[in-house]
């Protein structure tokens, strides 16, 4: 009895394959205790060995049943603890794909446009100065035109786009309203290239036509555009403001997050952040598409997009963007 | 427009907090850009308008001041003047149609000098560097009124004077010293021997005032505003006055400017002004009339302003009511807002008084229109993400040729040259791509250079062609890929195949071709059409996909389920001759028995190739001897190859 309860009591408390087997011989091998208990039987009487037979049988079960209990538990010790784990180990790398800073901002404002029915185009970069300038109110000699100086791939008549507008009076031309489009490309100007001016630039535009838009409905759109971009927190600033292309003309302005329009460097000391020009569509461009204007009005607006841009992804200067410099794994 | 406040004060009464006045001017169409102090003044810097050339003035600034704080102007000085046809001692002869109107006299026995403090601290706090007390007074006149005028020494400019276009390659040396060289379409004031001013925008050195001057002659005109804009921008002469000339400037104004100089010059004492002066002005403009109807202005703005208000709003405007119904009004405009035209230009009128900020922000409520995004938008979205999936960086690049890479810049689909900027602002914006490999070589060496292990980029644009005196746009996906010392054309052609995968296009064939400074390159092939080209230069590998070419294309998206019974797998390995093309040895046994599911090339030494075969039927599990059969065929198919 006492070696039934001893071997069990060891068995418990070894915590290797080695002390078990060796265990295993010191009671249950050919010169281990049990064997020499039956040994031992041989000087009892038939009584007493018939009892004592029967309790070393069931010792040796006992010991053989708590061995393999042993057994199981060392195994499975040691598939959970005995080898070293370090969960710390830098994992085998697998390189993700980035989408260019222009890409996201563009993605998320067709986004934000998309739930308000707009449809997304394109047009082309290489433009005629009648798609360009004239048709958007923009007659040669326009004290306007200066602001915008192009780049010419023929003197006068081919140019490269200045402005997605251009893209506005392919569709005013071509598509049938009532229409909501939105369009995101690059434009060009002629501008000598520095961290802050690039003659290469991204512009975002969108326009509408329909019977019935008015004011109010531009700057609803802007506002749910302006705040679902920007946040519930920023200010806007809708103004008056001239633009040729549009009559009334309006500006959208944003307020400055730096110094919460108290004025500071990034803001020119102003407080706010010019944002997005926009307005009703100029009647002499609906005339000039043979659309009445007392019966069908438009709006449209853009901006620039670099600024934007650059703000988010803490980019300084505007060459970054198109040469190759961002890095995309940090 | 850089207003000092104290001017400002002189014609309109202001509200007592300049942040009051700067808002709603800014709200009104004048945003401030900046305020600073010169001479202890405060001066409010407004950003111009283009179309507000009568707000390029303190006075056109105290209108909008009046009208926006309903608060009347204050009463201006003028000395009115005799109007004749002719000034005594000199014929002034116009000969050009862009002049629009001039006001000449002659002034005498002129008191040159230094200007007195107050003239000097104001044209210093505008911004403008003081001459003498003439030159000095007729810059001050042109920033009070918005005017510009010139005076001349009158008695060097002879007694014949005339307006006319120049003759190309007539000189004139500008006051600043400049000589300019001029074009035949340029107005100029000239005498019988030389140029004397470009007309709106500089005079010339020799016959302006100086201390000797004993006699002035005063002009102030109004030109066709087209004609100063190429003058002024063709000799790059945008000064003071070249500004307002530029833009719609009213003829009327001429005489507003005129009378105030002759105020100024009289009551300080400068000189004597002849009785009569020189008003040229062939075809006076009058003010004209816009109606403006009452629910167009409510659909139209969004708001439904009180039509007493607006009226009021109007009169403060200085448009006069003409005529008016229940439903419409006519107004007459006066003749500086050469920017009124149309009823919706006078809708801007009332609604910038009435106020930009309280148009109400309303939520689109017209029916939504039907989606007409067209599928090459949709497929350069997806194709983007197709790509960064593949573990590709998104870059966009310059359309213009890098000088460094220009030989590289070539068409590689057709024939045709490039696009090229004729007004170049810099060295390297003159070539426009006719391929995205030159920038994507450049963007891949940069990585090579700031020692990356591995460049895997795309860029999804434009190439631009000229052909047959047409521009052509086409729209190409680039795709770049280079590993630190691994020879990785396999790698690179999984991934295309993985794009082609996910593009879900049948079948594209990869074909050999030659074209010179790339290495390896190679057709893509859809149903015999080009759909893209790749190569290799040096050990970066690179292809160019045309996306139109692809448009719809895509076939439906589908899935497979695991077939019922296993496939029957084993490695074969044969010997392939050189110069085989091994797409096409796989290819023959793919098609040698319909049960081989699947073939991957697994490995090769030398010319022993392995592929590892999927024998598969849909009812059974394969046999031995059923394998051994069709590896029979697949070894026979080979050879006949």
């Amino acid at each position: 009895m006492n070696i039934k309860n001893q071997s069990i009591a060891r068995i418990t408390e070894i915590g290797s394959q080695t002390e078990l087997s060796e265990l295993k011989v010191e009671f249950l091998g050919r010169k281990g205790k049990i064997n020499k208990l039956i040994k031992d039987i041989k000087r009892l009487s038939d009584e007493d060995k018939k009892e004592a037979g029967r309790a070393i049988n069931d010792t040796k079960a006992a010991i053989e049943q708590a061995i393999q209990s042993k057994i199981e538990e060392l195994e499975t010790h040691k598939l959970l603890h005995v080898k070293w784990f370090d969960p710390t180990v830098p994992g085998i790398p697998y390189k993700i794909g980035h989408l260019h800073p222009t890409t996201i901002v563009v993605n998320e404002m067709f986004d934000i446009f998309k739930h308000l029915g707009f449809s997304i185009i394109e047009g082309p970069e290489i433009e005629s100065d009648l798609y360009n300038f004239e048709k958007l109110n923009l007659p040669k000699d326009h004290p306007a035109r200066s602001l915008q100086d192009a780049l010419y791939v023929e003197d006068p008549e081919v140019v490269l786009r200045t402005h997605t507008s251009s893209v506005e009076v392919r569709a005013l031309s071509t598509i049938k309203p009532p229409f909501r489009l939105v369009v995101a490309g690059k434009c060009y100007r002629y501008e000598k290239v520095n961290a802050s001016n690039n003659a290469i630039f991204y512009q975002f535009q969108g326009f509408s036509l329909q019977s019935g838009l008015s004011m109010a409905d531009l700057k609803g759109t802007l506002f749910y555009f302006a705040k679902s971009f920007f946040g519930e927190k920023r200010e806007f600033r809708f103004r008056c403001k001239y633009y040729p292309e549009v009559e009334p003309g309006a500006g959208l302005d944003i307020n400055c997050a730096f110094c919460n329009k108290k004025g500071c460097q990034v803001c020119k000391g102003r407080g706010w952040i010019e944002m997005l020009g926009s307005g009703m569509i100029h009647p002499n461009i609906l005339q000039g598409m043979g659309y009445d204007p007392k019966k069908i009005s438009g709006f449209a607006f853009g901006m620039g997009l670099d600024r934007i841009v650059m703000d988010r992804f803490g980019i300084k200067d505007i060459r970054s963007l198109y040469n190759g410099d961002i890095q995309y794994d940090l | 427009m850089r207003i000092p406040i104290n001017w400002l004060e002189e014609h309109v009464k202001l509200p007592g907090k300049l942040s009051e006045l700067t808002n709603r001017l800014t709200y009104a169409g004048h945003m401030l850009d900046k305020i600073d102090k010169v001479n202890e003044n405060t001066v409010i810097d407004l950003e111009l308008r283009g179309n507000r050339a009568d707000c390029y003035s303190i006075m056109g600034i105290a209108k909008e001041v009046s009208a926006l704080f309903k608060t009347p102007l204050k009463n201006v000085d003028l000395l009115k003047i005799k109007s004749a046809q002719k000034i005594k001692d000199i014929n002034i002869t116009v000969k050009s149609r862009y002049l629009q109107r001039v006001m000449s006299v002659k002034i005498t026995d002129a008191k040159i000098g230094k200007s007195p403090g107050w003239l000097k601290d104001r044209l210093m706090e505008y911004g403008i560097t003081s001459i003498n007390n003439i030159v000095d007074l007729t810059n001050y006149v042109m920033v009070e009124t918005g005017q510009p005028m010139h005076a001349f020494d009158f008695d060097k400019v002879g007694s014949d004077l005339e307006i006319r276009t120049a003759e190309k390659n007539e000189k004139i040396v500008t006051f600043l010293g400049d000589e300019i060289v001029l074009d035949k379409d340029d107005l100029v004031w000239a005498n019988k021997g030389s140029i004397l001013s470009v007309a709106g925008a500089i005079g010339g050195k020799n016959h302006s005032i100086s201390d000797d001057t004993k006699n002035v002659l005063l002009e102030a005109a109004s030109y066709d505003q087209a004609n100063i804009r190429r003058t002024v921008h063709r000799h790059n002469l945008l000064t003071d006055a070249g500004l307002r000339h530029e833009k719609d400037l009213d003829p009327n104004l001429v005489e507003l400017g005129f009378c105030r100089f002759l105020y100024l010059l009289d009551k300080n004492g400068w000189g004597d002004i002849a009785e009569s002066a020189l008003d040229f002005y062939p075809k006076p403009i009058h003010p004209w009339k816009v109606s403006l109807n009452y629910d167009y202005l409510k659909s139209f703005s969004g708001v439904d302003i009180n039509k007493e208000n607006l009226k009021a709003d109007l009169k403060w405007l200085n448009f006069i009511t003409q005529e008016e119904t229940a439903e419409k009004i006519d107004v007459l405009c006066p003749t500086y807002r050469t920017d009124v035209k149309l009823e919706e230009d006078l809708i801007e009128e009332i609604i910038r008084l009435y106020g930009y900020e309280k148009i109400p922000a309303s939520v689109l409520s017209l029916e939504t229109p039907e989606n007409i995004t067209p599928d090459y938008v949709n497929q350069e979205i997806e194709l983007k993400n197709h790509m960064i999936h593949m573990g590709y960086d998104e870059v966009i690049s310059s359309p213009f040729v890098i000088p460094d890479y220009q030989k590289l810049n070539f068409s590689l689909s057709e024939k045709a040259s490039p696009v090229t900027i004729i007004n170049r602002p810099s060295p390297e914006i003159e070539e426009m791509r006719m391929t995205l490999i030159p920038s994507l070589l450049g963007f891949v060496k940069k990585i090579i250079n700031e020692r990356g292990e591995e460049a895997r980029i795309f860029e999804i644009g434009k190439i631009y062609f000229q052909k047959n005196d047409k521009y052509i746009e086409k729209r190409v996906l680039g795709i770049s890929y280079w590993k630190k010392s691994k020879k990785g054309f396999r790698k690179f052609k999984g991934y295309l195949d993985s794009l082609i995968k996910l593009m879900r296009l049948a079948d594209i064939k990869f074909k050999a071709i030659k074209i010179p400074q790339i290495y390896n390159s190679y057709n893509l092939i859809l149903n015999n059409e080009i759909v893209g080209v790749g190569g290799q230069i040096d050990d970066i590998y690179f292809a160019e996909i045309y996306l139109d070419a692809l448009l719809g294309k895509s076939e439906k998206q589908k899935v497979n389920l695991w077939q019922k019974y296993p496939p029957q797998i084993e490695d074969l390995t044969i010997k392939i001759p050189k110069q085989v093309e091994i797409g096409k040895v796989i290819q023959s046994i793919k098609s040698a028995n319909k049960m081989i599911s699947k073939v991957t090339f697994t490995d090769r030494y030398k010319d022993n190739y392995t592929f590892r075969i999927y024998y598969q039927h849909s009812d059974k599990t394969l046999g031995d001897k059923e394998v051994e059969e069709i590896r029979k065929v697949i070894v026979s198919a080979v050879k006949k190859q």
